[in-house]
């Protein structure tokens, strides 16, 4: 849709559609020990971004399932590597310093010795974001031309280090300069066709997004400080911290995802690409959370029906059996419930994540690209074609450390 | 066939109105349009569809052409909505959904997947036991003893013991035979390792060996073993463990390959259970070998102490009875050789002619069997 010199994100994608395909992959998937998946990851993206329309024009994604698979087998040589090392030398360390833990503390201590392994793996994680945003980016096109972002992971990777350790000392007062800069630091670097984006705005502006992060923290510090101060139980101090310390609790998550979300349209509506044109984002943070509550309660009820048909065969199966005999042996009568059940249990999980996707993320993608525009649009005739990005990995470290999210 | 489309020309963010024609002889698609400098000629067979598009009432066409793209495909694309378009397209062109891929493709994978899984396997069974054996052996020995107790502690925990120490059996006759036992074993040499050698109280006929020198065995070894040889062969099994720091190679080499394998398998639906599987199978190469040595060690210790091998063959043909062999493919997966090879392999090793002295007496023998009576 274009109106004048404005065009509206659409989105026309089918929850139906969706659904088939992600449940198709995943079965596949599944039948091939997970080979498929990166095949799988490409068909739903493609899906995706063809239900995604700017002025009449659908976009496209063009990554491959065999460039990801090449990708993973290369980072997996990286990181056998450094991962088996790693985590064989901070176990021995950790047996070293920390020993049997005899009290509590000293197994809280181990598990944190422990989780270094972790730690030694952040600037990977880091750099694999940057990677796998930048295949993404190279992988999408509009009116056939490449999107794209420069070779930067590193820098990335170092800044992004950087920034968690500076909010982690500010305990978390700093959390906008991160996303800010963050943001800012691969927004400057992303490129349409031969046109670059350019993030504007101020990083303490983002402190306006997390009021109702603060507003359910002081809700949960006052309902701690009443309680620290009740004397008899059917105070007034009582009820107010029975009520306060939940309802705080409830406010912080919805003030976590409210950041998030606002976050982006503030930093989506400070883009510019080739300083001419803007983009206008206005998702609603309310219509975010309710898509999130209305599809969990429909997936939780839609599988809960399965769980009870699948149980309901297998518990049929083996009620025949007399399980409970003593030096009760391996009877061949157990393996048809045996494999409905595991069969079951995996097809239910697939099927939990085909329809979450259906349900959840993709109403969600659909209220972000509807509440988009983007302004002056008639200067990107203007813009001209880009190089081919090779994308060395094609998401291999992502998809190794297990870092993507949904789609 | 004939009609509008709408052109994007791959090289500028243009969005051409154009009509698509055949050609003359029928064997390519003519794109003419006002916004073009000339006209675009796509060859029939060549025109290929972009697959998963969302907009089944539309065919976006572009066509195989060799470029430095991720796959060999014109950056161009032609959007084709007119409905009789795109059934002639569908009707007539089989080859729309094609996949070419370029070639040496197979080349390429053969390749990666070559190296990547010379990687894994060179760090899963040279580089991580390699490494286990050099670490196991630098840990100094108190904080190896710390970590035993925290594993057998989570063992005990496991069998259904609500606190530590609630299922041990220490009836004081029974101790002490016990202790004779393993005196006689050990015959006073050097371990290295300060034994420490306790009973559960747990049906489950097994004994297990601990980092640190700490053996368990539990009581259902006691009640189904026919004679107290039976039960020193076992022990010795275990000090043979004990001796070769086995339970802390394996847990250090754990701590390596699960992370590793983790990696491998990834994120999908079922990864964890291949994980476990993986695992299971090389950690099966692995202990395979340990219990040989293990067993090895205890036919020399049971001929010093002046007792049979054959004992230990003896508690193999009990848990045969009991369970059965593994045979078949399943074997790989199994921590234990067969235990036909293991029967024979401990009759093998015993001499014809020993002269026997029980490892226990009668009344030390009855002392031991019954270790668990007066617990709690």
């Amino acid at each position: 849709m274009s109106d004048g010199n404005y065009a509206h994100g659409d989105y026309t994608g089918h929850g139906k559609a969706l659904f088939w395909l992600a449940l198709c992959t995943g079965l596949l998937t599944l039948l091939t020990l997970g080979i498929y998946r990166f095949w799988a990851k490409t068909r739903i993206r493609r899906y995706i971004w063809s239900s995604a329309r700017l002025d009449g024009s659908r976009f496209e994604y063009t990554g491959t399932g065999l460039e990801k698979f090449l990708g993973f087998l290369l980072a997996v040589v990286f990181l056998a590597v450094y991962l088996g090392l790693i985590q064989i030398v901070l176990f021995y360390f950790g047996l070293r310093i920390f020993a049997a833990p005899q009290t509590p503390e000293q197994a809280l201590a181990q598990t944190a010795g422990f989780s270094v392994s972790a730690l030694a793996l952040m600037p990977f994680i880091f750099f694999a974001i940057y990677r796998a945003r930048r295949y993404k980016l190279a992988r999408s096109r509009w009116r056939g031309i490449r999107f794209g972002m420069d070779k930067a992971a590193w820098g990335y990777a170092f800044r992004a280090l950087g920034y968690w350790l500076l909010t982690l000392i500010s305990l978390g007062l700093l959390t906008p300069l991160m996303t800010f800069r963050l943001e800012k630091y691969m927004t400057d670097r992303s490129w349409f066709g031969d046109a670059q984006f350019e993030q504007q705005g101020r990083w303490t502006a983002l402190y306006a997004k997390m009021k109702h992060i603060f507003i359910g923290l002081v809700l949960m510090a006052l309902g701690g400080t009443a309680a620290a101060f009740i004397e008899e139980p059917a105070s007034l101090l009582t009820m107010l911290a029975v009520l306060a310390i939940p309802t705080g609790l409830v406010w912080f998550v919805i003030g976590v995802i409210s950041y998030r979300v606002q976050c982006f349209a503030y930093l989506t509506r400070h883009k510019m690409l080739m300083g001419k044109i803007a983009f206008h984002a206005q998702p609603r943070t309310a219509k975010v959370i309710g898509t999130y509550i209305v599809g969990s309660l429909i997936l939780s009820l839609l599988l809960s029906v399965a769980v009870a048909v699948f149980g309901g065969i297998a518990a049929l199966m083996l009620s025949g059996l007399d399980l409970t005999a003593p030096d009760s042996t391996f009877e061949p009568g157990m393996i048809p419930p045996i494999v409905i059940s595991v069969a079951g249990y995996l097809l239910t999980l697939i099927a939990a994540q085909a329809g979450a996707l259906a349900l959840i993320t993709q109403p969600i993608l659909r209220h972000y690209v509807q509440s988009l525009t983007v302004i002056n649009i008639e200067a990107l005739a203007e813009i001209h074609q880009r190089l081919a990005d090779p994308g060395a990995d094609a998401e291999g470290f992502a998809d190794a450390l297990d870092i993507g999210g949904a789609i | 066939m004939k009609g509008n489309a709408h052109l994007y020309d791959g090289q500028s963010a243009a969005r051409h109105a154009v009509q698509v024609d055949l050609s003359e002889d029928r064997n390519a698609l003519v794109i003419t349009g006002d916004s073009l400098a000339a006209p675009v000629v796509w060859p029939l067979p060549d025109l290929r569809a972009l697959g998963d598009h969302a907009d089944p009432s539309q065919i976006v066409l572009t066509r195989h052409l060799d470029t430095p793209d991720e796959s060999p495909r014109d950056p161009a694309r032609l959007v084709v909505e007119d409905p009789e378009m795109v059934a002639w397209l569908h009707r007539t062109r089989p080859r729309l959904h094609r996949k070419d891929l370029r070639d040496g493709t197979g080349r390429r994978i053969a390749l990666r997947l070559g190296g990547a899984l010379a990687a894994v396997a060179a760090m899963i069974f040279v580089i991580l036991p390699a490494l286990a054996n050099t670490l196991a052996g630098l840990l100094p020995l108190d904080k190896e003893i710390a970590f035993g107790q925290g594993v057998k502690a989570q063992m005990e925990r496991f069998l259904g013991a609500s606190e530590l120490g609630a299922l041990d059996c220490d009836a004081p006759a029974g101790r002490a035979a016990l202790d004779r036992m393993v005196a006689r074993l050990t015959g006073g040499q050097d371990l290295g390792y300060p034994l420490s050698v306790s009973v559960i109280d747990h049906k489950m006929m097994n004994a297990f060996a601990a980092p640190g020198g700490q053996i368990v065995v539990l009581r259902g070894l006691l009640d189904k073993a026919q004679s107290p040889d039976v039960v020193a062969a076992v022990l010795a099994h275990e000090i043979g463990h004990v001796v070769h720091r086995d339970p802390t190679r394996h847990a250090l080499r754990t701590a390596g390959s699960v992370g590793l394998l983790g990696l491998v398998f990834g994120d999908f639906t079922g990864g964890t259970v291949m994980v476990l599987l993986a695992e299971r199978l090389i950690n099966a190469s692995y202990s395979q070998d340990a219990e040989a040595k293990a067993d090895q060690y205890a036919y020399d210790m049971l001929i010093a102490a002046g007792l049979p091998p054959s004992a230990l063959a003896e508690m193999f043909e009990t848990f045969r009875k009991e369970f059965g062999d593994v045979e078949g493919p399943m074997a790989h997966f199994a921590s234990h050789p067969r235990l036909a090879t293991r029967i024979d392999a401990a009759n093998a090793a015993s001499p014809q002619e020993t002269p026997h002295r029980p490892a226990l007496g009668t009344a030390d023998w009855q002392a031991l069997r019954t270790i668990c009576k007066d617990r709690g």
